[in-house]
């Protein structure tokens, strides 16, 4: 046995053993958050020696279980470098998780509640672990649902609150609509190839993609690819399948939301992933004989779009947010948006030959998914202390947080910058090689075929070339605006939530104990910074991740870059980045120089903020955070309806008057007109089956089992 | 590497000269005498020699701004060719670094102005955070099209070659649109007429110079100079693009010379524009920007008819 299940049993183990401690609220504690550090410590240790353990093209796949009950189903696990990656950020930010939550979870009259919240906390986490590593359609089914039904315990936890329940709900049919896609996905794929495997998928030498998965046709490969798409979607919060996302984030707690929203959400980019890499995608495409453009051309573009709504939409809906949480839910759809742009950039690399985009797309994506799990988790940690020490979500209830809350502050902060794609922090890293990865489209010319009689080939590349220059275009242009309003949303959180004076009571008087929870934030920033000025680590493990794909071996044939060549490229790019972020830090360090040598000696005092001439400022003049957003969201009204409700103003002196306003989100608006009235409407018709009888009932069963004689 | 280094000093400390042409530009349109030339050169050294005020409600955030917003700036110069001159660093890729440099500096300045707890600072943080965005999306766009030509992405690619008129062979007049767009990014980005004027008497209606209202003394100074280098780095973009210059020979006094007015006519048109536009109003502003993506986007799909 492997020190991988060994580590599951352990962090599984102390999940099942916390309830029989729920009259020691403590001890509880300890043994629930010692037991997950243990296991994901041995995790972080067996997949990151794992990843590292490869080099950049060298496929190789671990150890392999299974395990067969009653002859009748099979259940695999397998974990290739991809695996190995996912496992890695998985345990890592669980670890953090559970060391936050120590000290977040202090209500010891809910002793049995948190202790019932550690258990599914960690068979959630052992269950993505299973995820990421199932080799055949069974596993991966059962623990896709095992982390479903664990993750929607965890969101009901505060289960009194009406809201709560509400969000739960929302994210159980969310999230079985998603598997049932998933499902039909994989029968469409079983009925094809009568194979359950998705070891085909992991980089091995003992399973060579089989003669079946070969046979499919374009279209039907285009047909099982939309349907996991759609599916796994859903898990990722793709628009319009998130609208469960901004509600099931605040309703659970806060280091749930940091798992939940910096793992659990990625195992769905992972679901795409693999699908894509079963589905083996480069094979017909390959070199400049083939006449034919098929449909999987299609498919790269079709995902950077997808990505582009997502980033764009979920940017400008979390601008919109007065609830911290759900601004934080808004933008991981965001970052989702952004990683599917880089793998849609990869897939046209694939589709197109170029190994060049291949490589610093699937990277560039991998590395954003790395980087989104460290400063996404980070913000809801933030998130959580000002939740705990406040009681409030409310952005514009806030203010000043920062004087008192020096710690998490400056990390959140950090965090920040780091999502707003800010050097020299980890989030432009990613950005970065996404960037150079779509030029790389761009910059793609169609092959040039000087044969007669495949000239239909050269209009048809030509036709593929224009389209792959303007996705790619659409793409770049649409990552510099979510850059953009990334910015401007998390300027507004910063300065509104930290900055200027408290708006309400709540917010004064706060402090910030509870060192368990301070610690991983901490760590966390630091890792920001880290990976920003020294990407050489990273960049290296998520180019390890993609070469268990079998998409790296392209180019190789078709006479373009070879992947060492690139990869010793990416290398270098990390180096030139990490040079230019040293640089920059170096100026800012002699400006800091600078300016303490321009204040020797001078005079520095203290007084109130300027108010333009007027002397009496109150707290409630500062700018909110609904104006500092509002000509933002008006700029883009037609997808983010602005909902305002006031009374009217009647007589010649104001009686009492409310205000309020949020931004509606149109998936969610539209959900229940386009899918939610005519699918009851049609059950409506329907209605009549349903009569009650039971003698008509065996009548059916009769007539079922007649007309099954046909066809079986 | 020493010649490319002078010009980086010479060019932070000229950015300030370059500054008060405009402010003599719009003193000839109003018939004034106007400041004297060095005028700027006085305002750093006076703010210099000051001591600061600093807001009871602002933490180190607020110190913090102009350091970053200035070493950005200085940081971002460092990889523009100047005079057509190789810079000190480049790398590929190296504008993008710069872009979200300047992206970093701005973030500062908000952040910075977010610290007072002021409304009127507030008000011109939530404009600051705005208009950039479309100038981000122009950038961007311009910057498809100068890698279609190029093949690279980096700023010695565009603004350094061996070749006079490197960009304008390969796409002819759509080079005219991507002047007008980078210059509607200069201003946009520098808070300009038509989209903001520094030098109006109302804090309401400032964007830029609001949020700088409760910073003082050598703070105020680092502002200054951050706002006159990144000035001077646009500026000097479009003047390498509308004038080519000489390649052999960067110091010989003709061609420091022709760079220079390439630069003064750039800062005049600056000055020009102040003088005879009026600032729009707020929501008319962000249609004026969008003009620019417009500009760029037209003249990449022109050019991209061009080459095949």
């Amino acid at each position: 046995m492997s020190l991988f299940f060994i580590s599951l049993l352990i962090i599984a183990s102390g999940g099942v053993l916390s309830p029989f401690f729920k009259h020691n609220f403590t001890t509880m504690k300890f043994i629930a958050v010692s037991t997950m550090i243990v296991g994901s410590i041995g995790g972080i240790i067996d997949s990151g020696s794992k990843l590292m353990s490869q080099s950049a093209t060298i496929n190789s796949c671990d150890y392999t279980a299974s395990l067969t009950y009653l002859k009748s189903f099979t259940l695999s696990f397998q974990l290739d470098s991809l695996s190995a990656f996912f496992l890695v950020i998985i345990f890592a930010i669980s670890l953090m998780a559970s060391f936050y939550s120590f000290h977040y979870m202090d209500k010891p009259e809910r002793s049995l509640g948190t202790a019932v919240n550690y258990l599914f906390f960690s068979l959630l986490v052992a269950s993505m672990c299973l995820v990421v590593t199932a080799s055949n359609m069974i596993a991966f089914m059962i623990s896709w649902e095992m982390m479903s039904l664990s993750s929607f315990f965890l969101v009901i936890y505060n289960y009194k609150s009406k809201e709560n329940r509400r969000a739960g709900y929302l994210y159980f049919i969310f999230s079985h609509v998603g598997a049932m896609f998933i499902l039909s996905a994989f029968g469409v794929l079983y009925a094809l190839t009568g194979d359950f495997d998705l070891s085909h998928s992991f980089a091995s030498a003992v399973s060579p993609i089989s003669n079946a998965l070969a046979n499919l046709s374009e279209n039907q490969k285009v047909l099982i690819f939309i349907l996991a798409f759609i599916g796994f979607g859903s898990k990722a919060g793709i628009f319009p399948f998130h609208v469960w996302l901004p509600h099931a984030h605040p309703a659970a707690s806060s280091h749930i939301s940091a798992v939940m929203s910096g793992v659990m959400i990625k195992t769905g980019i992972y679901g795409i992933i693999r699908i894509y890499s079963l589905l083996n995608f480069s094979s017909p495409v390959m070199g400049a004989n083939q006449l034919i453009i098929g449909n999987s051309q299609f498919i790269g573009h079709i995902v950077i779009v997808a990505g582009v709504i997502s980033g764009i939409l979920g940017v400008v809906y979390a601008l919109g947010q007065n609830d911290m949480k759900r601004l934080l839910a808004y933008s991981s759809m965001e970052n989702i948006g952004i990683i599917l742009i880089a793998l849609g950039i990869g897939m046209i690399g694939v589709s197109s030959g170029n190994t060049a985009m291949v490589i610093i797309g699937f990277s560039g994506g991998f590395l954003h998914i790395l980087n989104h799990s460290i400063f996404k988790s980070l913000l809801f940690m933030g998130a959580g202390v000002v939740l705990h020490k406040t009681g409030s979500r409310s952005i514009d209830a806030l203010g000043g947080l920062i004087k008192n809350m020096r710690i998490t502050g400056t990390t959140f902060l950090i965090g920040s910058l780091a999502i707003s794609g800010l050097p020299p922090f980890n989030g432009f890293v990613s950005e970065f090689f996404i960037y150079m990865g779509g030029f790389k489209g761009v910059g793609m010319t169609a092959i040039t075929v000087n044969d007669a009689s495949v000239a239909g080939f050269a209009v048809n590349q030509f036709a593929m070339s224009r389209l792959t220059f303007g996705t790619t275009a659409f793409g770049i242009v649409s990552l510099a605006v979510i850059g953009g309003l990334a910015l401007a949303c998390f300027t507004k959180v910063v300065g509104v939530v930290f900055q200027g004076e408290p708006r309400t009571r709540a917010a004064e008087g706060v402090n910030e104990k509870g060192v368990a929870m301070l610690v991983p934030m901490v760590v966390f920033a630091l890792l920001c910074l880290a990976i920003g000025v020294f990407p050489e680590l990273p960049v290296l493990m998520s180019m390890n991740a993609i070469s268990s794909l079998n998409i790296s071996n392209i180019g190789t044939e078709s006479g373009g870059a070879s992947v060492i060549e690139i990869t010793t490229k990416m290398i270098g790019m990390a180096g030139t980045i990490s040079g230019a972020a040293l640089l920059f830090i170096s100026m800012i360090l002699s400006v800091l120089l600078l300016r303490n040598f321009a204040y020797k000696n001078k005079p520095v005092t203290t007084s109130g903020t300027w108010g333009c001439g007027f002397t009496k400022p109150t707290v409630k003049m500062q700018y909110t955070g609904t104006s500092y957003a509002a000509s933002i969201v008006e700029f883009f009204r037609p997808f983010a309806p602005i909902h305002e409700d006031h009374s009217p103003v009647k007589g010649r002196m104001a009686g009492r008057s409310h205000y309020q306003s949020h931004v509606n989100d149109i998936a969610e608006l539209y959900m229940d007109r386009v899918t939610l009235k005519p699918v009851l409407f049609l059950f409506d018709k329907l209605h009549w089956i349903q009569h009650g009888d039971i003698h008509l009932y065996i009548g059916y069963i009769l007539l079922a089992i007649v007309v099954a004689m046909f066809f079986v | 590497m020493i010649e490319s280094l002078l010009l980086w000093v010479i060019g932070i400390i000229t950015a300030p000269f370059f500054s008060a042409v405009i402010l003599k530009v719009k003193a000839f349109f109003g018939g004034k005498k106007g400041p004297p030339i060095f005028i700027n050169y006085y305002t750093l050294m006076k703010l210099l020699q000051k001591g600061s005020v600093y807001s009871t409600s602002t933490t180190f955030i607020f110190k913090l701004g102009p350091v970053i917003s200035l070493g950005a700036a200085l940081t971002a110069l460092m990889f523009l060719p100047i005079f057509g001159h190789r810079p000190i660093f480049s790398f590929e890729g190296d504008i993008i670094f710069v872009l979200y440099l300047l992206g970093l500096g701005r973030f500062f300045t908000i952040a910075a102005a977010m610290d007072t707890a002021s409304p009127f600072e507030g008000m011109g943080a939530a404009r600051e955070a705005f208009f950039p965005i479309i100038c981000e999306a122009t950038m961007f766009m311009i910057l498809i099209l100068f890698y279609k030509l190029t093949g690279h992405l980096s700023l010695v690619n565009y603004f350094e070659g061996s070749h006079p008129v490197y960009l304008w062979d390969m796409a002819g007049t759509s080079m005219v649109f991507i002047v007008i767009a980078l210059f509607i990014v200069l201003l946009t980005e520098n808070s300009r007429v038509p989209v903001d004027d520094p030098a109006t008497h109302l804090e309401l209606t400032m964007i830029h110079e609001v949020m700088v209202l409760d910073h003082s003394g050598p703070d105020l100074a680092f502002i200054e100079l951050g706002s006159f280098t990144k000035l001077f780095f646009y500026s000097t973009m479009i003047s390498s693009l509308i004038l080519p210059f000489q390649r052999e020979g960067i110091f010989s006094p003709y061609s420091l010379l022709l760079g220079f007015l390439a630069i003064i006519v750039v800062y005049g048109c600056v000055g020009i524009m102040e003088s005879i536009v009026a600032r729009y109003k707020m929501d008319k502003v962000q249609k004026f920007i969008l003009t620019s993506f417009a500009l760029a986007f037209f003249a990449t799909v022109i050019t991209m008819e061009f080459i095949k």
